[in-house]
């Protein structure tokens, strides 16, 4: 009968239910997503990792790697898989296209899985195994001929087999270019006995991959004593494909940690207010179950499985709405698949998720749990006494001399807020959770933007970036710079504390390249010293003025600098005038020239064609950018939205409730002679109050939870605040548009008020 | 011309399928500045009439003139007018608003009325002068009633419309209460509307009105009406 009794109950009190429900849908959907997003990046990463035999150490050195080398290395204990491995850029025939062939000597180690076609031999001579990304976008298919041209040397082959690789996870030509584009690029495999036939029974690998459970330090100790030099050694952390794709995975963390966690707190704390309010009403009822006889134990356990049945149902369909979230953000077809090249694309969940979800549920039954009891406090009869809330007080703002200046409707809606505390601070923790969201979510998109655009519309102020042949002189490069009128600059890898970054030397004197300080403003490199991101000289504890030594690998030369500033900076190294180099003797050679010439003028002059190994236009690599926005627009834009449906529901769900309360006030001015439209806007305006109020204190807490997010994903994007006047204007114009249309609809109901029945009620 | 007048007025409710008359056919006029008592037993439509007049509720068939003017026709943004220029209601359970001190609930009228009566004078009236800061729930039963009664008597209504006014009080309070209603009703010259089961409030009464199942079984006119301590309480 009970149980009839709770069906029924439940279908009286349907428009509540269903809001909770449908917070605790939305709280548990996005804590449920955002921790999905980041677990299926790693795991399936991890995965194809392992699939393919990802290297953890790989030697590199532009002298190449005899067999010898090799066995050298793979006599070290704890080196488990070893391969002589090269990815060398080529020109595709047909279209002229960048394709990195690669050659694995052993297919354990930086190989690929087959996605369509025959399997890899590495015997065979004639095979080509094709990124299937690039064959599809360039209309390859099994058994058509390719062919690929590096300098005068051509490769041709039959496509046998197309692949995923995760040496090219994420398959940029590039560090300056955020986002693979297969239209332009992509990898072949080849077999070793290919690749040595190709090129005339010679061999060059300049780089051994290595799987071992070895530190770095202990690895390279091992490998320098073994091929008697210092070599250069990159650990996988410092592989674009496996540190960007374990970053996003990070980010997503840091991002999953803070954000959907005060999303599920909002949704959590406004539902157990709802289910606490619902049981007040439900009051009488309670007392009369007693009055007739059941037992405390029973009518506590029929109201508890209301708390029971909206956490149950709530969370089942929010683990399922989280799942479509993190399938939203992590699929092939979607922004995620334009970033990552994964086989699999399968969605994963840390198993201490399910933990929350279930403490949700117990949260949710264990409130109606106490608040039954509550309800069940002293005899039969003091249970069947309607609910009544607190009498009254003088409130201290009363003894102040404006209060009596202020009108009925202050008054009241002063005097409403103050008696009823729980359901006022809801509203507003409502308002202030969903302001925190949003302008959370704005600072970050505005923020990345703002540094991106600086970055890139700004920092690369030429029109092309030319990639020199490692065969070019200094005299030819010096010749092409001046032939373009460009700036140019010499990139080389050392290392800083056992750890490989770059070592950029500028020659600028156009302004085709800038760097931003750490205020976000364009500086001009001082001769007087170098300059490093945030993280390095975090990582590094270094400070300005200070001074560090980079050593140069392969040989026992070392560099000491001197710290003359910070950069913002995607990159992690060090930038210099090449006066500053040339003051402190750095040999280097220039591979980068940047112009104002375009990308076509540049291709069509065969006069330094030979010295030329690639053309990027900025556009092109602005395109990239834009892509890389898309992924965070998608993240962004879910969090945006879900943050407006979930303010309209809390507002919702907290109107009505407080429009209930308030029914036989309403009741009564209406019989007094108030009008519809003066009630509404009684109601109105109180919720205008608390949204202004929310918005507030919710704006300096969204812009601190942002930089506490900021100062958490530092690891990954060297970013500052920036504050445009659309994070707090559009957040401000969304909490208020919501509220408006939450008020209104809760206003309406004042047409509905039966004023006889409503003054039927006994006090 | 009768200051209210009920013609062929009917209110039907539905329940389910099932169809309740809760006023048949009912015909009244009510003159100008009396007091009158309406009286019956539970349900027999006394308090839908008293909703009826006071523009709570509409008829299912019928009109109510009231000063000629038929308020059975008028939209909800009249009707409110209506209640609040014609009508003032004291209620059994007061209604008060409990966030808002004894003067500003009097005061509330001053919101939807032009010309209202003073406050002041009204709470001096109801002897509550020296209460005026309080809230509603400092207030006894008797002195929330008297709140109401200013009220309702400070939007200087024709009519005053009172449901049970002293239902939830011991029979001492509800001699004082009455006793302060008819004094303010005579003095600022009111029509005065009481539904009560209290016989004895009738005796006080220049007309009583019976109800029975929806209908009015009669109607009588006291030429000297008893006053509140001829009252045997």
């Amino acid at each position: 009968m009970l149980f009839k009794k709770l069906l029924r109950t439940i279908w009286h009190y349907k428009a509540q239910f269903i809001s909770m429900i449908i917070m605790v849908l939305l709280g548990v959907g996005v804590f449920v997503g955002f921790q999905g997003e980041w677990k299926s990046i790693e795991q399936d990463t991890f995965s194809f990792y392992k699939s393919t035999g990802f290297a953890d150490y790989r030697l590199v050195s532009e002298a190449g790697y005899s067999k010898e080398d090799m066995d050298k290395i793979a006599s070290i204990d704890g080196v488990d898989k070893i391969s002589r491995y090269i990815s060398v850029k080529t020109n595709e025939s047909k279209e002229n296209d960048v394709i990195a062939v690669t050659v694995t000597t052993n297919f354990d180690v930086s190989s690929f899985v087959v996605t369509s076609g025959e399997q890899y031999d590495d015997s065979s001579l004639d095979a080509i195994w094709v990124n299937d990304q690039y064959a599809s976008k360039n209309n390859y298919k099994l058994n058509d001929e390719m062919t690929l041209k590096y300098g005068a040397v051509s490769l041709k082959g039959t496509i046998k087999g197309l692949i995923k690789s995760s040496e090219y996870l994420i398959c940029t030509p590039g560090e300056n270019q955020m986002m693979p584009d297969f239209n332009t690029y992509g990898y072949v495999y080849i077999s070793p006995e290919k690749y040595k036939t190709d090129l005339g029974g010679f061999e060059f690998y300049p780089e051994i991959h290595v799987i071992s459970k070895l530190s770095k330090k202990e690895f390279s100790d091992s490998a320098n004593e073994k091929l008697g030099k210092t070599n250069l050694i990159l650990t996988k952390n410092e592989i674009t494909s496996y540190f960007e794709a374990q970053g996003e995975a990070s980010e997503g963390k840091t991002m999953a940690s803070i954000l959907p966690v005060v999303f599920l707190g909002i949704a959590v704390l406004i539902m157990a207010t709802t289910m606490q309010r619902l049981t007040i009403n439900e009051k009488t009822q309670i007392g009369t179950l007693k009055a007739l006889g059941f037992r405390d134990a029973r009518i506590v356990r029929h109201y508890t499985l209301f708390g029971l049945f909206i956490g149950v149902i709530g969370s089942l369909l929010g683990v399922g709405f989280g799942y479509f979230i993190a399938w939203f953000i992590f699929n092939p077809g979607g922004s995620m698949g334009t970033y990552f090249d994964l086989p699999s694309w399968a969605i994963h969940m840390p198993w201490w998720t399910f933990l929350v979800v279930f403490g949700v549920v117990v949260f949710m039954t264990l409130i109606s749990y106490i608040s039954a009891k509550n309800m069940l406090k002293g005899t039969a009869a003091d249970a069947l006494k309607p609910y009544t809330p607190k009498a009254m007080k003088r409130l201290k703002i009363e003894d102040s001399k404006g209060w009596r200046r202020l009108k009925f409707a202050t008054k009241w809606n002063l005097r409403d807020l103050f008696r009823h505390k729980a359901r006022s601070f809801m509203t507003l923790f409502g308002v202030f959770g969903c302001t925190v969201l949003l302008v959370a979510s704005f600072l970050m998109m505005d923020s990345m933007i703002g540094f991106v655009n600086k970055f890139y519309y700004g920092s690369m102020n030429y029109a092309s970036q030319i990639s020199l042949k490692d065969e070019t002189t200094k005299e030819k490069a010096l010749e092409i710079v001046s032939y373009y009128d460009a700036d140019y600059s010499a990139s080389t890898n050392v290392s800083l504390n056992e750890e490989a970054i770059a070592m950029d030397i500028y020659n600028i004197s156009h302004d085709y390249v800038r760097f931003l300080d750490k205020e976000m403003a364009y500086l001009k490199l001082s001769d007087d010293g170098v300059y490093i991101g945030q993280r390095l000289m975090e990582s590094n504890n270094l400070k300005i003025g200070e001074t560090f030594k980079v050593s140069v690998f392969g040989s026992d030369t070392t560099y000491t600098l001197k710290l003359a500033g910070q950069l913002r900076t995607l990159t992690k190294g060090v930038v210099m005038s090449q006066k500053y180099a040339d003051e402190i003797g750095i040999t280097y050679k220039i591979n980068q020239v940047f112009t104002s010439k375009e990308k076509d003028t540049i291709n069509k002059d065969t006069k330094y064609s030979d010295f030329i190994s690639t053309v990027k236009s900025r556009n092109d690599i602005i395109k990239s950018f834009d892509s890389f926005m898309q992924v965070m627009y998608v993240m962004i834009g879910a969090l945006i939205v879900l943050s407006i449906i979930l303010g309209i529901v809390v507002l919702y769900n907290l109107g009505t409730m407080s429009y209930f309360e308030r029914y036989r006030e309403l009741s009564t001015l209406k019989v007094v002679g108030f009008k519809d439209k003066k009630i509404g806007k009684l109601l109105i305006s109180q919720n205008m109050w608390l949204t202004v109020a929310g918005y507030l204190i919710g704006v300096p807490a969204g812009i601190g939870i942002t930089f506490v997010l900021m100062k958490a994903l530092a690891s990954e994007y060297e970013m500052k605040l920036i504050f445009g006047w659309m994070t707090v204007v559009i957040p401000l114009i969304l909490i208020l548009g919501v509220s408006l249309f939450v008020s209104y609809l809760v206003a309406r109901k004042n047409k509905k008020i039966d004023m006889v029945e409503a003054l039927k009620v006994p006090e | 011309m009768s200051l209210i007048e009920f013609k062929n007025v009917s209110r039907i409710y539905k329940v389910g399928d099932h169809e309740q008359k809760a006023l048949d056919n009912v015909n009244l006029n009510i003159e100008e500045s009396k007091f009158i008592v309406i009286l019956g037993p539970s349900g027999a439509g006394k308090s839908t009439l008293l909703n009826l007049l006071g523009g709570l509720d509409s008829p299912t068939n019928g009109q109510i003139l009231v000063e000629g003017k038929d308020i059975s026709k008028l939209d909800n943004n009249s009707l409110a007018d209506y209640r609040a220029s014609t009508v003032g209601f004291v209620f059994q359970s007061y209604n008060l608003i409990p966030t808002l001190t004894v003067f500003e609930n009097v005061s509330l009228v001053k919101e939807i009325v032009k010309n209202p009566l003073s406050v002041n004078e009204m709470l001096n009236e109801v002897g509550l002068e020296d209460h005026k800061d309080k809230f509603p729930s400092e207030l006894s039963g008797g002195e929330q009633q008297r709140v109401s009664i200013a009220r309702a008597l400070a939007k200087n209504p024709k009519i005053l419309l009172c449901d049970e006014p002293t239902g939830a009080l011991d029979s001492e309070t509800g001699a004082l209460v009455l006793k302060v209603l008819l004094s303010m009703a005579r003095n600022y010259r009111k029509t005065i509307i009481i539904v009560t089961h209290n016989q004895n409030i009738a005796k006080m009464a220049d007309t009583i009105i019976r109800v029975k199942s929806g209908h009015i079984k009669e109607v009588i006119n006291q030429d000297n009406p008893l006053s509140v301590d001829e009252v045997d309480w």
